[in-house]
């Protein structure tokens, strides 16, 4: 290169920043595992081998998992089928509450799913009453009950932009040379989404081996990794990380042997043209469509059903943390009055994360896709790293880290920051990646050629063209950033503690009223940060014709 | 205006395959110059090279006395015309033309006329409000010419402008460009793959195979005198056969006339269809019809002869010739209308006696 290229700077920038965010904590894990006592070894894995406690966490999350995951896909798959298929009323609705259902802050399922189901659950207790006796939701089947429908929305999304994207006319091809309906969705629809579901249920179970919260609060007894590595580092408070820095390997290792056996199993998804012909959905009659809208209704509204519960709690008359008859604001006073913190706290913290993810996903879509070479196509690798660390394993990288000079800076609020960001950047990466192969790449050549420098064509065209996209995809992680749990539940300090641990908190003592008045505020947020991506995502479509 | 040198250009994606490799040619300043060759054979990136997007690993390009490939691409002054127009859909026409004024810092009082200039010189006035959604793709490209010529830049770069659009409106948007280029006298170097749209609108082709040059050479002189096998094969249709030259005459199967040449040995002869003719004379290979093909004014008869297939092009086709399919015909290879190549694909240089 003889000329200077803004780019080559920005490269070195990204790289720096994950060497320093990424694989520094990732290394301090991996030498705090080695370590035994003070010595170096193996033995912190040959323990977890010895030990029936930690082989039966490994067995459960593989369990926990396959569970979710296949619930999921069950729940997901029917309902995108069903909205893209058929002709349903309130279509835009469902959409609306599904996306709902997956931004809704995700232990607040765990939490309200134990209000209904619980030992003293409000449904179970009911139906005791009149004389059917349920076990109560703890143990292995309630979490992957409550993470299939944690977990719908993303199978549903990802498929049914899929489906909307199967090209009518190789349907109608298939109709043409015979095949029955049944034999056209298994030999033509289905291989063709394939990629999105395997995708799908990819994601899925990663999610659901991740997950923490819901493991934790409805599991009791039923350890898995992410919860068993959690406990073992707050008994230790960090003395002697060296067992749950393995644990957190074995469960690293897990999602990361996942993500390639997937990339092994199917090619990565090709991107289809753009004269596209959707099939129209088709009307049902009589009771199949009877049976469309109940199901896809009764999907969806189990789905949203956590925040309702939640929402309605939050207004009940309590005692102290005890609920009573009647409802009443006492515990949003409680929440006024003595835990305002948490809620600042996330609003700056989650305020800070995005506009670092926002700028760094934007210039980090934008190497991949425009300026392809070896480095960047490792890059693009490099990012599926944060999305196979689960949060509790990042948590405690960061603290190995961060704890001691150079980087001193467990404890601020700083690091919350900064493991929120490096968790999240993948998507922004890969939803500027997505809005840049959009737009041509011409016309940035176009800018540079009427006497535009490259960094102000870029601004001045492609950012401009993106934006839209680009602050929709903002406010998806604002979202996400805002209902971080597991890695701040490990980062915090009583001076940083944010919405999610403090519910969590409350949850772990009983105490329920503040822990649903937290929960429906940052509910409340989180709807307004859907609405506006949608209103952002409403204007892109306009703006992109042609 | 200026004249463009390219020395000596040297560019690989991947370490060991060359795409240019060792690229020199002139253009005159004001000249319309085609690069014309098969798909992936390196034109585009020779375009790039020149306009900087890419960056050349070896040799040196000139624009009149400015040393243009250690410039920053946006100060080489050049405009460029894309394959799929790259029109800013979120400005409007007129936006979108004075966008290399207003990058310039020019006052609006001054983009304004140049803009509405432009505009009447493509045939868009009227449409400056438009948005570019709202335009076909031939007058998206219009727009696209437009926005490069408003900048009157020093030298003009399209690649493949027309590739995108219907066979009519190709033609009609070629004379287009060929005129205006000529009232403007701007240098232009245009690229292509249809040889036909070559011919028609360029000064000067040069043939492209490979990351290298074949000929550069005028439209007339290209078809009529091809100095390498592929620019022959390349550019309009030639039969070719396996001929040898051996003690002072060229052997075509049993024929055999007498030749004056510096080479001996293996050779292959070419000859465009319309150039043979159906009759005897010195050099006729006895054939049979295969095949006539009506083609209006013309007819194209495809012919088995003992030495391979050839093919015969008849101006003003008699209803006899149209018939006839299946039977036995001779035909004449005029000696003047033959090109003879080595086997390495040069032109071998001969005298017919
Ligand atoms: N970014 C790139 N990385 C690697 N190889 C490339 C890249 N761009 C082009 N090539 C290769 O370089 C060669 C020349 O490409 P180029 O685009 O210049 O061809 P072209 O003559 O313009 O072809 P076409 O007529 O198809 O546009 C091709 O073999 C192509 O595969
Ligand atoms: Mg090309």
């Amino acid at each position: 290169m003889r000329r200077a290229d803004p780019w080559r700077i920005v490269q070195a920038a990204v790289w720096l920043l994950l060497a320093l965010l990424l694989a520094w904590p990732l290394w301090g894990i991996l030498r705090a595992s080695l370590i035994v006592g003070s010595e170096p070894g193996f033995g912190n894995f040959v323990e977890i081998l010895r030990q029936p406690r930690h082989l039966r966490a490994i067995g459960n999350t593989l369990l926990v998992g396959a569970g979710g995951m296949t619930g999921a896909l069950l729940l997901g798959v029917t309902l995108a089928f069903l909205v893209v298929r058929v002709r349903l009323r309130g279509r835009a609705a469902l959409q609306t509450l599904a996306v709902l259902a997956l931004v809704s802050p995700p232990f607040i399922g765990a939490y309200a799913w134990i209000v209904l189901f619980g030992a003293n659950g409000a449904v179970r207790r009911g139906l005791m009453e009149i004389g059917i006796t349920i076990p109560p939701i703890y143990g292995a089947a309630g979490v992957m009950l409550v993470f299939s429908f944690k977990f719908f929305p993303n199978v549903f999304l990802i498929v049914s932009a899929a489906l909307a994207q199967v090209n009518r006319s190789l349907e109608e091809a298939a109709e043409g040379l015979g095949l029955s309906p049944a034999r056209r969705l298994m030999q033509v629809t289905l291989p063709m989404i394939l990629p999105a579901i395997s995708a799908a249920a990819l994601l899925a179970f990663v999610l659901s081996i991740a997950d923490f919260g819901t493991p934790r609060l409805i599991g009791r007894d039923f350890e898995v990794l992410a919860t068993q590595a959690f406990l073992l580092y707050a008994a230790d408070l960090g003395e002697n990380p060296g067992l749950a820095s393995a644990l957190s390997l074995v469960l690293v290792a897990l999602s990361m042997l996942l993500v390639l056996a997937q990339r092994r199993l199917l090619q990565r998804d090709v991107f289809h043209g753009s004269l596209l012909k959707p099939r129209p959905p088709s009307t049902l009659r009589g009771w199949r469509n009877i049976g469309a809208h109940v199901l896809a209704w009764l999907i969806v509204g189990v789905g949203i059903a956590p925040g309702l519960v939640v929402l309605v709690f939050s207004f009940r008359a309590t005692r102290g943390p005890v609920f009573q008859p009647g409802f009443g604001l006492a515990s949003y006073e409680r929440v006024f009055h003595a835990v305002t913190l948490p809620v600042w706290n996330t609003l700056l913290f989650s305020t800070a994360a995005v506009a670092c993810i926002v700028v760094a996903g934007t210039l980090i879509g934008y190497l991949i896709t425009r300026r392809r070479s070896r480095a960047t196509a490792i890059l693009d690798g490099v990012l599926m790293v944060p999305y196979v660390v689960p949060g509790v394993v990042m948590g405690i990288g960061f603290v190995a880290a961060f704890n001691a000079p150079p980087v001193a800076i467990t404890g601020t609020g700083l690091v919350i920051v900064l493991a929120i960001f490096i968790r999240r950047l993948p998507y922004s990466a890969r939803a500027a990646a997505t809005a840049l192969r959009q737009v041509s790449p011409s016309l940035e050549d176009a800018a540079i050629s009427l006497g535009l420098s490259p960094g102000r064509a870029f601004l001045r065209v492609t950012a401009r063209l993106i934006l839209p996209g680009i602050l929709a995809g903002g406010m998806m992680s604002f979202v996400t950033a805002m209902n971080e749990l597991s890695s701040s539940l490990v980062l915090y300090v009583s001076g940083t503690i944010t919405m999610p641990v403090r519910i969590y908190v409350a949850v772990v003592n009983g105490d329920y009223g503040v822990a649903a008045a937290l929960s429906s505020i940052l509910l409340g947020i989180t709807a307004l940060a859907v609405y506006a991506a949608f209103r952002l995502s409403d204007r892109k479509d306009a703006s992109f014709v042609g | 205006m200026s004249a463009v040198t390219v020395s000596d250009l040297v560019k690989s994606y991947t370490p060991g395959t060359r795409v240019l490799d060792g690229i020199s040619l002139h253009i005159e300043s004001g000249a319309f110059f085609t690069l014309l060759g098969p798909s992936g054979c390196g034109k585009t990136t020779l375009l790039r090279c020149i306009a900087g997007f890419l960056d050349p690993d070896a040799g040196q390009i000139h624009a009149g006395a400015d040393r243009l490939d250690t410039m920053a691409a946006h100060r080489r002054d050049i405009g460029m015309v894309f394959q799929d127009y790259a029109i800013f859909p979120h400005l409007t026409v007129a936006e979108n033309v004075g966008f290399g004024l207003k990058a310039r810092r020019m006052p609006p009082a001054e983009i304004a006329p140049r803009v509405a200039e432009a505009l009447r010189m493509v045939r868009l006035d009227g449409m400056a409000a438009r948005l570019p959604a709202d335009l076909s793709g031939g007058q998206q490209q219009r727009v696209g010419l437009a926005r490069a010529m408003a900048i009157r830049p020093r030298l003009l770069l399209m690649d493949e402008p027309l590739s995108n659009l219907d066979a009519k409106l190709r033609i009609e948007l070629r004379e287009d460009i060929r005129d205006l280029q000529r009232r403007l006298g701007i240098t232009t170097i245009y690229v292509t793959h249809d040889q036909e749209e070559a011919l028609a609108v360029s000064d000067s082709i040069c043939v492209m195979n490979a990351g290298r040059i074949e000929q550069i050479a005028d439209p007339f002189t290209l078809y009529r005198a091809p100095q390498t096998r592929f620019a022959a094969s390349f550019v309009g249709s030639m039969n070719f056969l396996p001929a040898r030259i051996e003690d002072g005459r060229l052997h075509l199967g049993a024929l055999s006339v007498p030749v004056s040449s510096d080479v001996q040995g293996t050779v292959e002869i070419a000859i465009r269809p319309e150039d043979t003719v159906l009759g005897t004379g010195k050099l006729a290979l006895a054939g049979q019809v295969a095949k006539i093909t009506f083609l209006g004014r013309e007819a194209l008869a495809a012919i088995e002869t003992p030495l391979g297939p050839m093919q015969h092009l008849a101006a003003n086709p008699s209803a006899t010739l149209l018939r006839a399919a299946g039977s036995a015909i001779s035909l004449d290879l005029p000696t003047e209308r033959i090109a003879v190549f080595a086997p390495d694909g040069s032109r071998v240089a001969v005298t017919f006696s």
